[in-house]
């Protein structure tokens, strides 16, 4: 599906990935996340050649490097808001960072939903606990998969901001998938693709 | 970041399933589903608490026998002998024993005094202080010591009244006259062969010397009690006494035959009743594996998410798994406490009923391993589908509409595993690997034609639909194979259901056909013995007189086999030794009974002369103890004469009928002129009859003893009842384990069902529209549900009524019947409860993915 793809992303550097649909975007995302076996080449996680492993050390590395935001927000039915923020650490086997979900949560206007269960969320307060969930933890490099693909654009505004807010604060690498030209011209590089190739690369001046 | 307490998540699989966070995550997870997870536990609460009841009922009865047998026996070794056994064998004997006993019986007429009524008893003779376990009990009490000191006698109860005598009173034996010192409530143990049809009636061993009829009575039996403490196995201790005496032909029995004897008696009720829990249990179990199946179908997103995380392979499965124990464990409580309710609730039932006292107390060790194989083989059957979540890529997050995937192979050693599992606890029911493995092999074959069935009707649904078809059949044929669909999981549930309780059923019924053919006006209740030939005709008169049935009329010669195919028995190697020792009651007729089938050659009908070779007709069963065939010769002691014989036919006899039965049936013109007597089988309506009867044959044919099988006959009837009612619970239990099966496949389907149908609703289908479409899907799959269901239960049914019961291989059409239209009616209405939400719901929040 993919051919002759060559793409490298500096650290805390952003990334969106546009194209029609069919062109092999999320294909791409979900290679360089570790989601998915290529069955030629070759993808490196800082510094890590990600086909030489196994599906759990995959899992390890993603859960010490990675952090996610999909476009149905994939939040696990069954835990609470704050529950789903702290899957990540609880993972790592860490305890004791309750504190902290509440923290990031209240950052991104969900401090009084903490014990809601999506279910009880709308769209975009599921994707502000998706938010809180992929910077948890602190990874090297957030995967966005159509962040505002499933949000109204009163609703996707505030978190695109906030995704570049959160971005920018600590530092992640950024890559975006995106239908959305405006959510594109945010990030540094744009790569379009087509048919599985990358057919042109621009750079926006961000200040 | 503040500073946290970290300590990483395990990776293996074992340690997985020990941490707290796979188990939080486990309780966390199930937050939506709980209710549905609590009902799909309840199906293999059935299976283990059958399991349960019977393996602790069996244990209960063994422990029972077990701590009785040495009192059912008396003592440690039973010696006994047709022929004399001497004082110097006896002492010799006595080396190797604590405390040693002799004891002589025989049958003989006994007058009482001053009526002068008479009647053959069993006369025993008793001296030392045998039995040395149990008690003799009497009344007055002291009468049994007072027998051993003083001399006299004691008789049953029921005698005293029969011949209007007192304690205190004399009675003639031989040449002697004893005093009536009580009766005897509990009777010292008598041996295992039925020794005697008469009453027995205790004396000192002195007097039946002194009485001088030993000498004529070649019908008396000696018998050495032995005490043996620290008595080394069975075998072991018969052996030495074989060593010791090489030249007697002497039978000995110890509490250990005792036990197996009464073991046997049990044993196959309890292994059809474990088979059955088997059954439920596999039943159950695969009803589980059904549930997981659909419950991690619907976690496939959450395992993918938590995969995207970072969540190893093992932790992700480990989280399920900890669910399907839990569930698992439940279950296997409840079934375990229904288990003991229904162990301790039989043994209360039938009380004094059994052959042994047995207290209705639970049986833990039972209760602890039955729960542990019960739990162990709903966990196998969960790890089939809960395997799969290894298999969910993380990649499902990015696109949905991803289904479960799994490959057999890797799945094999699961099977495997399961296999041994249920092979197990078929040995636990029965410790034969043959059994085990062909209980096993019934149950997968049951499986394998659902599944094949399954298949067969997915295949069929796809090829047959023509788009000429109107849409609504189309559609409702089309659903039994598209994806989702129902087809394979309702087949194995309801059509294994279907099986075993038409199965359970059949059997049930079985039984009381066999209880009310013993029952019925052709079996006898009574036997009139000791009928001498010229007495024949005037017992009939008698009869007659009664208004009682003559049933049978039989004459009755005692011997014993001298040869077998021109061997001597005592030299043949490969044929058992009680075979040269026991004593054969045959008779001669030219005609075969209503409880006999003749399975090879055929039954001498002409006269035969005693010089010539004479045809003999041989029970099956004896036939292959014997090991003889068609063709082989015989020569029979008749009382000191030899006959030879040639099986010329073997029948097979239902023994059950307690009609008057044989192993060797001699044509007439042979055994007329024998020294022997007449039994005379009658059935009496009322034990008022029973008691006329018997009075006036006490007048008349003081000779003949009258054996009153009514209360016997009650009392197997009461116990065979019992059983049937036990039966009926357990199909009573198959439902109950059914109902959540069908309930969770019919919540299965519902979530696909529902969106499919609220599609068809927005499209523009009318609500009656959708219910027919859902109606045809369920009936088809009721119908051959129904079908196969039944008719692998009309095959085992056969089966067991060919092969157990000696019954017709039909079963009740109306039984069937009803089954099918139950199981028919039940799908049809299940149909129509998954079309109850597409009305209810909102479109919109199916639409959603809402629930």
């Amino acid at each position: 599906m993919l051919k002759d793809v060559d793409l490298c992303l500096e650290e805390g550097e952003t990334l969106a990935i546009v194209g029609p649909s069919g062109s092999g975007k999320t294909t791409l995302l979900g290679l360089c996340a570790g989601l998915d076996d290529a069955s030629a080449g070759s993808v490196e996680l800082d510094g890590q050649a990600i086909e030489l492993l196994d599906q759990d050390a995959r899992a390890a590395l993603r859960n010490r490097l990675v952090g996610f935001v999909f476009q149905s927000f994939q939040l696990i039915p069954t835990l609470t808001a704050i529950e789903n923020v702290l899957v990540p650490l609880e993972l790592r086997g860490e305890s004791g960072q309750e504190a902290e979900a509440e923290r990031l949560l209240t950052e991104v206007g969900l401090g009084d939903r903490l014990d809601h269960y999506p279910l009880q969320l709308s769209g975009g307060e599921q994707q502000r606990v998706a938010l809180a969930r992929a910077f948890i933890h602190r990874p090297k490099i957030l995967f966005a998969d159509e962040p505002t693909g499933n949000l109204d654009s009163g609703t996707s505004g505030p978190i695109v901001e906030m995704l570049f807010r959160l971005n920018r604060e600590a530092g992640t690498a950024l890559v975006l998938v995106t239908h959305d030209p405006a959510l594109a011209e945010k990030a540094r590089r744009v790569v379009t693709m087509s048919g599985g190739t990358i057919v042109s690369e621009e750079e926006n001046a961000i200040v | 970041m503040p500073s946290s307490n970290k300590k990483p998540l395990p990776r293996s699989l074992w340690s997985a399933l020990f941490h707290p966070w796979v188990w939080r995550m486990a309780w966390r997870d199930s937050r939506s589903q709980r209710l549905r997870l609590v009902i799909f536990s309840l199906a293999i609460v059935s299976g283990i608490a059958a399991l349960t009841a019977i393996h602790s009922l069996k244990t209960s009865v063994e422990r029972g026998i077990e701590s009785e047998a040495k009192s059912l026996l008396g003592s440690d070794l039973r010696v006994s002998s047709r022929k004399e056994i001497t004082l110097e064998e006896v002492d010799r004997l006595a080396e190797m024993a604590s405390r040693v006993s002799r004891e002589i019986s025989f049958p003989s007429m006994m007058r009482f005094l001053p009526e002068e009524g008479a009647r053959l008893m069993q006369v025993r003779g008793i001296e030392g202080g045998y039995p040395f376990y149990g008690k003799v009990e009497t009344r007055p009490a002291e009468a049994w010591e007072r027998l051993q000191k003083e001399g006299g006698v004691l008789v049953e109860p029921s005698i005293l009244d029969q011949f209007s005598v007192a304690v205190g009173d004399r009675v003639e034996v031989g040449g002697i006259q004893l005093e009536i010192l009580g009766v005897v409530d509990k009777p010292a143990p008598r041996g295992s062969r039925f020794s005697g049809f008469a009453p027995e009636a205790y004396v000192n061993l002195a007097d039946i010397e002194r009485s001088g009829l030993l000498g004529k009575n070649s019908m008396a039996g000696y018998q050495v009690h032995l005490e043996i403490p620290d008595a080394p196995g069975s075998r072991e201790l018969k052996d030495k006494v074989r060593e010791g005496f090489p030249d007697t032909r002497w039978r000995m029995e110890t509490p250990e035959n005792r036990r197996e004897n009464l073991g046997k008696a049990l044993d196959f009720f309890q292994k059809f009743l474990g088979l059955i829990a088997l059954a439920s249990l596999a039943l159950g179990a695969i009803g589980v594996a059904g549930a997981v199946h659909a419950h991690v179908t619907r976690r496939i997103q959450t395992v993918g998410i938590l995969r995207c995380l970072g969540c190893p392979g093992n932790l992700a499965f480990g989280i399920y798994f900890a669910q399907a124990t839990a569930l698992g464990l439940l279950g296997a409580l409840i079934g375990a406490g229904l288990g003991i309710g229904m162990q301790t609730g039989l043994l209360t039932a039938l009380g004094h009923k059994l052959p042994v006292s047995v207290s209705p107390t639970p049986e833990w060790l039972v209760v602890g391993q039955t729960t542990a194989m019960g739990f162990a083989v709903c966990c196998g059957f969960a790890l089939l589908p809960l395997m799969k979540i290894r298999e969910v890529s993380p990649a499902v997050t990015l696109r949905s509409g991803a289904t479960l995937k799994g490959s057999f192979l890797r799945a094999l050693p699961v099977y495997g595993l399961l296999l041994g599992l249920l092979v197990m606890v078929a040995y636990g029911n029965d410790p034969s690997w043959k059994d085990a493995f062909a209980m096993v092999g019934g149950i997968v074959v049951a499986f394998l034609v659902l599944v094949g069935v399954a298949r067969g009707l997915m295949a069929m649904s796809r090829r047959v639909v023509s788009a000429r078809w109107p849409y609504i059949i189309r559609q409702g044929v089309s659903n039994l194979h598209r994806p989702g669909n129902q087809t394979l999981l309702f087949l194995l549930s309801l059509g294994l259901g279907t099986f075993l309780l038409v199965t359970i059923l059949s059997a049930g019924k079985l039984l009381n056909d066999r209880l009310s053919l013993q029952q019925s006006e052709e079996s006898p209740n009574l036997y009139l013995i000791d009928v001498q030939p010229d007495q024949v005709a005037g017992v009939k008169a008698l009869l007659a007189g009664e208004e009682l049935p003559v049933l049978e009329a039989t004459p009755m010669v005692t011997m014993r086999i001298q040869s077998i195919r021109g061997v001597e028995v005592g030299d043949l190697k490969d044929v058992p030794r009680w075979v040269g020792r026991r004593e054969f009651r045959s008779t001669y007729r030219d005609q075969l009974n209503f409880t006999e089938t003749l399975i090879a050659g055929e039954l001498a009908t002409e006269r035969a002369d005693i010089e010539d070779i004479v045809p003999l007709s041989l029970e099956e069963k004896i036939a292959r103890d014997m090991k003889v065939s068609i063709g082989d010769e015989i020569t029979m002691d008749v009382q000191g004469i030899p006959i030879r014989t040639k099986v010329t036919s073997i029948r097979r006899v239902d023994w059950s009928r307690f009609n008057l039965n044989f192993f060797m049936v001699f044509p007439p013109g042979v055994l007329e002129e024998a020294p022997g007597f007449n039994v005379v089988t009658t059935r009496t309506p009322t034990p008022e009859a029973s008691g006329d009867l018997q009075r006036k044959l006490a007048g008349e044919f003081a000779n003949v003893t009258a054996i009153d099988l009514t209360q016997i006959l009650e009392m197997v009837g009461d116990i065979l009842g019992k059983i049937s009612t036990g039966v009926t619970i357990l199909a009573g239990f198959t439902v109950l384990a059914g109902l959540p099966i069908l309930i969770g496949t019919l919540l299965n389907g519902r979530d696909v069902r529902l969106k499919e149908s609220v599609l068809l609703r927005t499209l523009g289908a009318s609500a009656k529209q959708v219910r027919r479409i859902l109606v045809i899907e369920y009936a088809t799959l009721g119908f051959l549900t129904a079908l196969t269901g039944v008719l692998l239960a009309v095959a085992a049914n056969a089966a067991l009524a060919t092969s157990v019961f000696d019954a017709s291989p039909w079963p009740d059409a109306m039984l069937l019947f009803t089954v099918f239209g139950a199981v028919m009616g039940i799908s049809v209405l299940g149909g129509l409860a998954l079309s109850r939400g597409v009305t209810s719901h909102p479109p919109l929040e199916i639409l959603r993915g809402g629930s």
